[in-house]
């Protein structure tokens, strides 16, 4: 059994059954839970970034939302001034993000564990502003991103949601095979060897700087990705919609599901879209005075989170970790 | 020249600031090599108990040192109840788990400030004057206020660094962060030499809350903004050195002052991200941090 | 190894089982205009009552509640009790879409009110998409004045005057009291301040970086206020302009009194809540004289029929919050938002609701002191301010103690001075339309 889960790994084939599921799926839920789909599916690729580049390069990045911002920007900028359809918007997105990933990776490489942390969040503060600076990128108010409406051929009835869903969710299922490959080649052993021993690893050959840039362009190009299809959500780019604690949910979401796991990252975005959800449907059935409701759903998904960082270090796939006293 | 000597001393008392937010910073991650987002959290908290002091007793001087004392039982509390089991994490999220961990300790901090205290302003007076000092014509963006919190700032550092240099427990608190086996085989009390690292950096932060909430109002999430500057002080001055954390928040908070007074006043956010990314590609373990190799 | 296997299969079953409780607990889609049952209506709003800008904002869900359980305790609308869901966005745009999603497809609302936020707005309006689904967003809490364009938003009301308006009224003011003066402004860098920065120029007062400057949202502090309010003594204003949030209001104030910077102040509305500046520690001293503006009467003003009634329903209904400007101003919504659901008739459906509106809405009873100006293509609200000064203890109160109302529109038509009378109040602040 383990030998054919083993074989399918790799092969497409288990992505194509995903899609045939969740195509099926979307077909029989309602507008909020293709909403809340398309959302899970903005995180998995943005989890999967995380994935690659602490779980496996294991380089710390605070800033991912700011690498969203420069996808989605790309994206609405390519769609804007080049008329880029859809799917070459997204192409733009990966591109550009790349781009800046590489550059950041370059600055970054010589940065280690908390000064890396302490770059990637000072990034996150200071990158979103810079659109209201220059007014081709729109300002506060930000600039409209054009989603075609679903095609005719689909009926009347089919949302809105509905189709964002289905984009979402296919774009996801395919950069997810594709980081599943990556991870699999020998750039993803490389990196696993750099980050337990960096040391080692160079005596073995690997160059250690250039694998680490790698990992910081590829990380942001799958980031760039989650930016496009978040800004596709929202049929808008605006500085405001990559505020701080974007950056901190993506890398939360990815503790929660195990850093080292991409197929954690499922789990990981599932969680994230429904934490939020229930912390709020309890405290409204709990009610009560409004600084209760305002304050309940925060002090909800803080408790969990803890517990979860607590209970299980490796996400819950794994087993949990032996303690060594 | 009165222009860049004004924009000079708006730098230095808000460096002072986040001089005293690095400092909590660097305390805790020299004890325990964790970053720890939760001391906005903690601060805040600090303050709060301030504040109900000033409410009932009105007096500043007095709501300073037992908002001190708080941060200090507030940060040995964390440190037992919730970092150490994380100290003991291994696998690839070792270097991340405590950073989510503590992230989620500022939520939860934050959401049970504003169960308590609810989520609107409030205020802490000034205890002195926020005139600026005048010579002649000229009044300077300096007042009594600002020199408290420059020397404030000052003092607290000054008292650490001689603490964690000149004292046994400052050597056991270094030893304890940088090799806790070790350390233990010398009869030094690991756990609870960190713990006390805790309660000091809360209490810097806690100062740091008391001292900035007077300019600005106080409510659950006041700080956020606070803690990642005070990172980027932090980081700026090379996580090592407590001296460092106090370097890097005038370093930044004079860079921040030029930037927003030649450059351009929108510019506030990304100007941070500017002076941290400089000097890091001259030095990238921060002005005072040492090049050493160490584990992921 | 067993064990692992196991564990990581039951991990991934309960999963799908959480995944599949989900997406089962989704309820049907409803017939008719959802929101709406024999006995209640209910509204929606999103906005922040938790994080850095909710300071302030955080108390107007409670007002408006306060309000429309006053209503209920007199009859409701129609026979209906009005419920108002409310959900905290803490002004990320990305929450408020999320939030309205929750408000509009689980909580079934009927319409949504008082929705905070220009970049939230903006976002709601073109993912939620509202205009589309033909749902109502009453009363929107922005001054953006591009929400007025109808085409573009067809079902989006904003109420508050806009920020066009503000700054052109506030040229004209100062060409008539200021004249020949030198006048600075501090703004803020995004649509708020482009928008003021339009109005000045249709007003004649025409700002550059030498008697201007703009902060980058989120970063006022006492530091970034020091350098703002240095640049204006160094250019020597006899007049500064506050066309600021409440947060940088304050450290500008503040950084005057440290500076000794004597200068006339002008605070927009957005900033310029007394009760809000007091909290933030501004020296009542430093803000008395300066010049604020606003559509509503001073929160102060006892003598007001509207102001009076509204603080009796404050002290009973909203166990006696602070009656400041936000409660003020939520409450007028609230009234309004009530007379537009009494305008919809006995069976309201969201067409109807804003035909009533369009129909009717500027005759509506409230406290407003500028008109109302919506109609068949208008989405305008007020458009108009009185100006007052503040006094020793923080209120504002209007010069001689007389409501002078400017009026203008978001263009380039020119300021009036106007002739509005508003309708008298209902007995008890009952609307009886």
């Amino acid at each position: 059994m383990h030998k054919v889960f083993a074989l399918l790994r790799k092969r497409p084939v288990v992505f194509i059954l995903a899609g045939i599921a969740l195509y099926l799926l979307s077909n029989h839920v309602d507008e909020l839970r293709n909403f809340q789909g398309a959302t899970a599916a903005v995180y998995i690729v943005a989890i999967a970034s995380i994935v690659l580049l602490t779980g496996y390069s294991g380089q710390i990045s605070l800033g991912h939302g700011a690498i969203m911002a420069v996808g989605g920007y790309a994206a609405v900028l390519s769609q804007k001034y080049w008329h880029f359809n859809l799917l070459l918007t997204f192409v733009a997105a990966v591109l550009a993000a790349a781009v800046f990933g590489a550059i950041l990776g370059f600055a970054a490489a010589r940065l280690s564990g908390p000064y890396l942390a302490g770059t990637t969040l000072a990034l996150a503060v200071g990158l979103p502003s810079l659109a209201d600076q220059f007014h081709i990128l729109g300002g506060e108010q930000g600039l409209p991103y054009n989603v075609p409406q679903p095609p005719a051929s689909l009926g009347a009835d089919f949302t809105q949601y509905h189709w964002f869903f289905w984009i979402t969710g296919s774009a996801a299922l395919l950069m997810v095979w594709a980081t599943q490959n990556i991870l699999g080649s020998r750039y993803g052993r490389q990196w696993r060897a750099m980050r337990s021993n960096p040391t080692t690893a160079a005596l073995a050959g690997i160059h250690v700087g250039r694998s680490k840039v790698l990992a910081f362009t590829l990380s942001s190009g799958i980031a760039g990705l989650a930016g496009a299809l978040f800004v596709l959500t929202l049929n808008l780019v605006t500085p405001s919609a990559f505020p701080l604690s974007l950056s901190f949910t993506i890398v939360t979401g990815a503790v929660l599901a195990g850093v080292g796991s991409l197929r954690g990252s499922i789990i990981g975005a599932v969680v994230l879209v429904a934490i939020p959800e229930l912390s709020d449907s309890l405290a409204t059935k709990l009610g009560g005075a409004e600084r209760v409701s305002a304050n309940l759903p925060g002090l909800i998904t803080a408790v969990l989170l803890i517990l979860t960082v607590l209970f299980f270090p490796e996400g819950p796939l794994r087993r949990r970790v032996k303690k060594i006293k | 020249m009165i222009r860049l000597i004004s924009t000079l001393l708006i730098g230095l008392s808000s460096g002072a600031i986040y001089a005293l937010m690095a400092l909590a910073l660097v305390l805790v991650w020299r004890s325990t090599r964790v970053v720890n987002f939760a001391q906005a959290g903690q601060a805040i908290l600090s303050t709060y108990i301030g504040y109900e002091v000033i409410v009932h007793v009105n007096n500043y001087w007095l709501a300073l040192p037992i908002a001190a004392l708080a941060g200090a039982v507030i940060g040995a509390l964390v440190d037992a109840i919730l970092i150490r089991r994380l100290s003991q994490s291994t696998g690839p999220s070792a270097g991340i788990r405590p950073v989510i961990a503590t992230l989620g300790l500022l939520g939860l901090i934050s959401s049970i400030v504003g169960l308590i205290w609810g989520n609107d302003l409030k205020r802490i007076p000034t205890p002195v004057g926020t005139h600026g000092y005048t010579f002649g014509h000229t009044t300077i963006p300096f007042s009594p206020y600002n020199l408290l919190i420059v020397a404030s700032a000052a003092i607290v550092m000054l008292l650490f660094a001689i603490v964690f240099q000149r004292t046994n427990l400052g050597l056991a608190l270094r030893a304890s962060a940088f090799a806790p086996e070790t350390a233990r085989l010398a009869g030094v009390r690991v756990d609870r030499t960190r713990t006390i690292g805790w309660a000091f950096a809360g209490a810097a932060g806690a100062i740091a809350g008391v001292m900035i909430t007077p300019q600005n109002a106080l409510s659950p999430n006041s700080m956020d903004l606070l803690l990642v500057l005070g990172f980027v002080a932090a980081v700026i001055g090379g996580l090592d050195s407590l001296i460092g954390a106090g370097l890097g928040g005038i370093v930044l908070g004079l860079g921040l002052a030029l930037i927003l007074e030649y450059v351009s006043t929108s510019l506030a956010f990304p100007a941070a991200f500017i002076v941290l990314i400089l000097v890091l590609l001259v030095r990238p373990q921060g002005l005072l941090g040492k090049l050493r190799s160490r584990d992921a | 190894m067993l064990g692992k296997q196991w564990r990581k299969r039951s991990l991934i079953a309960s999963t799908t089982i959480a995944v599949g409780a989900l997406v089962a607990s989704a309820l049907p889609a409803q017939a008719a205009d959802p929101g709406i049952s024999p006995t209640t209506i209910k509204l929606g709003i999103t906005l922040p009552l938790t994080g850095a800008a909710s300071p302030g904002y955080n108390k107007i869900p409670a007002a408006m509640q306060a309000y429309f359980n006053y209503i209920n305790d007199n009859g409701g609308v129609n026979g209906r009790k009005v419920q108002l869901v409310v959900k905290d966005d803490s002004y990320v745009p990305t929450l408020a879409v999320a939030k309205t999603n929750d408000l509009i497809l689980k909580d079934k609302v009927f319409a949504t009110v008082g929705q905070l936020g220009t970049a939230n707005n903006e976002a709601i309006a073109s993912s939620v998409n509202l205009g589309r689904r033909g749902i109502p967003s009453l009363f929107i809490n922005t001054g953006f004045s591009g929400f007025a364009n109808s085409a573009k938003y067809p079902t989006t009301y904003p109420i508050l005057a806009s920020y066009v308006m503000e700054a052109k009224i506030m040229a004209q003011y100062i060409k008539e009291n200021f004249a020949g003066k030198k006048v600075f402004l501090i703004y803020q860098d995004d649509d708020f301040g482009t928008d003021a920065l339009a109005g000045f120029k249709a007003g004649g007062l025409t700002f550059d970086a030498t008697n201007s400057v703009g902060y980058a949202s989120g970063s006022q502090s006492a530091a970034t206020g020091a350098s703002w309010v240095g640049k204006a003594k160094a250019y020597g204003a006899d007049v500064t302009i506050m066309f600021g949030v409440s947060s940088a209001t304050g450290p500008a104030l503040g950084a005057a009194y440290q500076l000794g910077f004597k200068t006339q102040w002008i605070l927009g509305s957005v900033g310029g809540d007394a009760t809000t500046l007091k909290a933030i520690g501004v020296p009542t001293a430093v803000m008395y004289g300066a010049i604020g503006l606003s559509s509503l009467p001073s929160p102060a003003d006892a003598t007001d029929p509207y102001v009076a009634q509204f603080q009796t329903i404050n002290t009973k209904y909203n166990a006696g919050a602070t009656f400041d400007n936000n409660v003020l101003v939520a409450m007028n919504t609230a009234m309004l938002t009530v007379e537009a659901l009494r305008a919809a008739g006995a069976n309201p459906t969201r067409a109807g609701l804003m035909a009533a509106i369009a129909s009717k809405g500027s005759t509506w009873a409230n406290a407003g002191l500028a008109p109302l100006n919506y109609g068949a293509s208008s989405h305008v609200g007020f458009n108009g301010y009185w100006f007052g000064t503040y006094g020793p203890t923080g209120t504002m109160l209007p010069a001689g103690g007389k409501y002078v109302v400017y009026t203008t529109d978001s263009g380039a038509g020119a300021v009036v001075k106007s002739t509005y009378v508003r309708p008298a109040m209902p007995a008890k602040g009952l609307p009886n339309n």
